[in-house]
C-alpha cells in the first residue's frame, strides 16, 4: 500500500510538472494529463488523481490572492493587491474578494499558505491572548 | 464602563495596523498529541507552530505534502480544519535562579501552585552541545555523599555517569541523595564565606512517573532544605508523550544557564527509558520508519545529542549528568541501556539480588565505572580507599568459592573477613549522605582495622556510631580534612588518636 502511493505520488509529480508553465497552471496541459490518465488507466489510478488534484491545488492557490473582507473593497484596492503580489511572489497573481463580516473591519489576503492578516478581529485575538 | 471601553481602543490602537505575515497551514489528522498538517510551506524543522486556544506544537516531521507536529498542551479543542500557524521562533523555556524551589512541567510553567515565575531569560529547548574547544577535562569532584559511590565510582563535574538498574532497586534514591548532598555542602560552602566556593545547584525530571511519585520525592527534598537549590521538571505519566519527549532537553536548557553563567550544576534524567518510549509512541504515531524494538533509527542521536550537552566548559561552569535507565531482568545489553551506556562517561550499576541481600546502595561493584575515575577524586579518598575496589572484587571472588565449603587458609579468611566488614560499612539508609570527611574518616578507621574485632553483623551499627562521634566531638578535625583535601602525617596521628578515642569508648 505504501508503496503503491509512493508511485501514485511520483507519477503525480511528474504529470504536475508537465501541467506548468511558466509558475501558470495551464488548463491546456491539465486537460491533456487528464485525457492521457484517461485513455492509459495508469495503476491506482485514483491515487495519482487524488495526488495529481492536491498539487495543482496548492499551485492554483499560490497564484491567487483570496482577499477576505468584511466591508466593501473597492476594484482598485483588488488591482493593487494583485499588482503587489506579483512583484512581491514574482509570479503572476490574481486577486479574489469574498465577503467574510466575521473580520469587522480590515482585510485578510491568502496567498498559497501565506496569510496577510490586517483585520480588526485577529487584532482583537491577539489582545485576548495578551491580556 | 467608558475607561474601560477607553482602555481597549487605547490598547488597539497601539497595535500595528500594518499587514502582518503568517504562513498557515490546516490540520489534517490529529492523535496521540501527534497533528498532521497541510500547508506550513515556510515552516522550519524543530520550529514551534501555534495552534488554535495557545496550544504549540514542534515540527519534527517536514514531508511533501504534509508536516508532523507534536503538540505540547492541550489537545482536547483541536479538530480536523483547524488553522496552524509558524512562529519563526524555537521553543524555548525560562531559565534562572528564579526556577530554583520550583517544580514546572517541560515547557517552564509553573505546576506547584506558588504562582507565575519571575525568570528575566528564555533558552531554546534544543541547543548545540558545547564543541571540542570550549571543553575543559573533567577534574573537580562531584560528591555524592554515598560512600560506594564516592570512594570507588567517582564522579567529576560535568561528567555524565549513568545510574542503571532494574526496577526497586534504589536509582532514584541515589539521584536524590546526591542532590541532598550537593544542598548540604552549598549550606556549609556559602556559610563559610569562601569566596572560592562554587556551590551545585540540582535539575531533576521527571520523565513519565506516577504524580505520586513526583511528589514524594518533592517531599523528600523539601524535608532535607534541598529544594531551595533545586529545580524540578515534571513530565508525569499523564501527560502526553510529546511533553515527555521535551522534558529532558527542557531541563538541559535550565542546566546549561548555570553552565554558561559560570556555574555548576547537576541534572538528572529519571529515567530516560520512558523518554526512549514516548518517542518511539511519537515516531509510530508520524510513521517514521522502525528498527530494533520498533525504536526509530535515531533513538542513539535523541540521547547522545541530549547527554553531550552536559559539560565542563573552559572559564565558565559545569553541567553533570546523572541519566537513569531501568533494566529488565538485569539485562544491560538490550538496546537503549547499551546505547546510554556507550555514551556516558560511566555507569553504577544496581543489582536485584544485592537489595534483596540488604545491601543498600546495592551498588554492584564489578559492573560499575568511572571512565573520568580518580582525576575527580580528592586526595583523601584517594588515601584512604584507593584499594577498596581490588579487596572488594577480590573478596566477590573468593566468597564464591568458599560456598563449596572447602578449609581455608588464616590469609583468605582473614580477606574475607575483611571484605565482609566492607560491605557492611558500606550499607547507607536512604536520604542521609555522609560529609566526604566523613567518609574519609570512616574508611580510615577501616584501613587501619579499627572494625576488625566488631562483629560483621554490628559494623553498620559500629559505623553509625562512629560518625556520630566525629561529627558531635571532632568537628574541627573534620574540618581540616575538609579543607586539607588530604591526609598528611599530622592529620594521620589525629585521626588515628581520634579512632583510638572512640575505639576506647565504644562497646558493641
Amino acid at each position: 500500500m505504501a508503496a503503491a502511493a509512493k508511485q501514485a505520488q511520483q507519477l503525480a509529480r511528474q504529470l504536475f510538472k508537465l501541467s506548468v508553465v511558466d509558475h501558470v497552471v495551464s488548463t491546456d496541459r491539465v486537460a491533456g494529463v487528464l485525457a492521457y490518465v484517461e485513455k492509459h488507466a495508469p495503476a491506482n489510478a485514483v491515487l495519482v488523481l487524488k495526488a495529481y488534484h492536491r498539487l495543482i491545488a496548492v499551485e492554483l492557490a499560490k497564484s491567487e490572492a483570496r482577499v477576505e473582507h468584511a466591508g466593501a473593497v473597492a476594484p482598485t484596492a483588488l488591482a493593487a493587491i494583485a499588482a503587489a503580489m506579483t512583484k512581491n511572489y514574482r509570479r503572476p497573481i490574481t486577486a479574489t474578494a469574498h465577503a467574510h463580516p466575521a473580520l469587522l473591519a480590515g482585510l485578510r489576503v491568502r496567498v498559497g499558505d501565506d496569510v496577510y492578516e490586517s483585520s480588526v478581529s485577529s487584532q482583537l485575538a491577539a489582545l485576548s491572548l495578551s491580556v | 464602563m467608558s475607561t474601560v471601553l477607553d482602555q481597549i481602543e487605547q490598547q488597539i490602537a497601539k497595535l500595528s495596523t500594518k499587514a502582518v505575515k503568517k504562513n498557515t497551514g490546516n490540520i489534517r489528522t490529529i492523535a496521540d498529541g501527534v497533528a498532521k498538517i497541510d500547508g506550513l510551506s515556510d515552516v522550519m524543522y524543530n520550529e514551534m507552530v501555534a495552534f488554535p486556544g495557545g496550544a504549540i506544537g514542534i515540527a519534527l516531521n517536514l514531508e511533501e505534502t504534509e508536516v508532523g507536529c507534536v503538540i505540547l498542551g492541550d489537545v482536547s479543542k483541536l479538530k480536523e480544519g483547524d488553522e496552524v500557524t509558524t512562529t519563526g521562533k524555537l521553543l524555548s523555556v525560562p531559565v534562572g535562579k528564579a526556577l530554583l524551589g520550583r517544580v514546572v512541567d517541560a515547557l517552564g510553567n509553573a505546576v506547584d501552585g506558588k504562582g507565575p515565575i519571575d525568570a528575566k531569560e528564555t533558552y531554546p529547548v534544543e541547543r548545540i552541545a558545547p564543541g571540542i574547544m570550549a571543553r575543559k577535562s573533567v577534574n573537580q569532584p562531584l560528591f555524592t555523599g554515598i560512600m560506594a559511590i564516592d570512594s570507588m565510582i567517582p564522579i567529576g563535574r560535568g561528567q555524565r555517569e549513568l545510574i542503571i538498574g532494574d526496577r526497586g532497586t534504589g536509582k532514584t534514591t541515589i539521584a536524590i541523595d546526591t542532590i541532598i548532598n550537593q544542598a548540604k555542602i552549598n549550606k556549609v560552602g556559602l556559610a563559610s564565606g569562601d569566596a572560592k566556593f562554587r556551590p551545585v545547584y540540582s535539575i531533576y525530571v521527571a520523565i513519565g512517573q506516577k504524580s505520586s511519585n513526583i511528589v514524594r520525592t518533592v517531599a523528600a527534598l523539601e524535608a532535607a532544605g534541598a529544594l531551595e537549590y533545586t529545580i524540578i521538571v515534571a513530565a508525569t505519566a499523564a501527560d502526553n508523550p510529546a511533553n515527555q519527549y521535551i522534558a529532558p532537553y527542557s531541563g538541559a536548557a535550565m542546566g546549561e544557564w548555570f553552565m554558561e553563567n559560570g556555574m555548576d550544576a547537576l541534572i538528572v534524567y529519571d529515567d530516560l527509558s520512558k523518554h526512549a518510549v514516548a518517542y518511539r509512541q511519537i515516531s509510530l504515531i508520524l510513521k517514521r520508519p522502525s528498527g530494533r524494538e520498533a525504536y526509530p533509527g535515531d533513538v542513539f542521536y535523541l540521547h547522545s545529542r541530549l547527554l553531550e550537552r552536559a559539560a565542563r566548559l573552559d572559564g565558565k561552569g559545569s553541567l553533570t549528568a546523572l541519566p537513569i535507565i531501568e533494566t529488565l531482568a538485569g539485562d544491560v545489553s538490550a538496546y537503549i541501556p547499551t546505547n546510554v551506556i556507550s555514551i556516558t562517561d560511566g555507569q553504577i550499576f544496581l543489582e536485584t539480588d544485592l537489595f534483596n541481600q540488604g545491601i543498600r546502595p546495592a551498588v554492584s561493584v564489578g559492573l560499575s565505572v568511572s571512565r573520568v575515575g580518580s582525576s575527580a577524586q580528592i586526595k583523601a579518598t584517594k588515601q584512604v580507599g584507593g584499594k577498596l575496589k581490588g579487596e572488594l572484587a577480590q573478596f566477590r571472588e573468593l566468597a564464591a568459592f568458599a560456598q563449596f565449603g572447602s578449609d581455608l587458609d588464616a590469609k583468605t579468611k582473614a580477606q574475607l573477613e575483611r571484605g565482609a566488614r566492607i560491605v557492611e560499612l558500606f550499607k547507607q539508609p536512604a536520604f542521609s549522605p555522609a560529609a566526604i570527611e566523613l567518609q574519609v574518616s570512616i574508611l580510615f578507621a577501616m584501613q587501619k582495622g579499627f572494625f576488625d574485632p566488631i562483629d560483621a553483623k554490628k559494623v553498620v551499627a559500629a559505623a553509625a556510631n562512629m560518625k556520630n562521634f566525629f561529627t558531635t566531638r571532632k568537628d574541627a578535625l573534620l574540618t581540616e580534612i575538609r579543607n586539607k583535601a588530604a591526609l598528611d602525617k599530622d592529620l594521620e596521628a589525629k585521626l588515628q588518636a581520634a579512632c583510638d578515642e572512640w575505639k576506647s569508648g565504644y562497646t558493641a
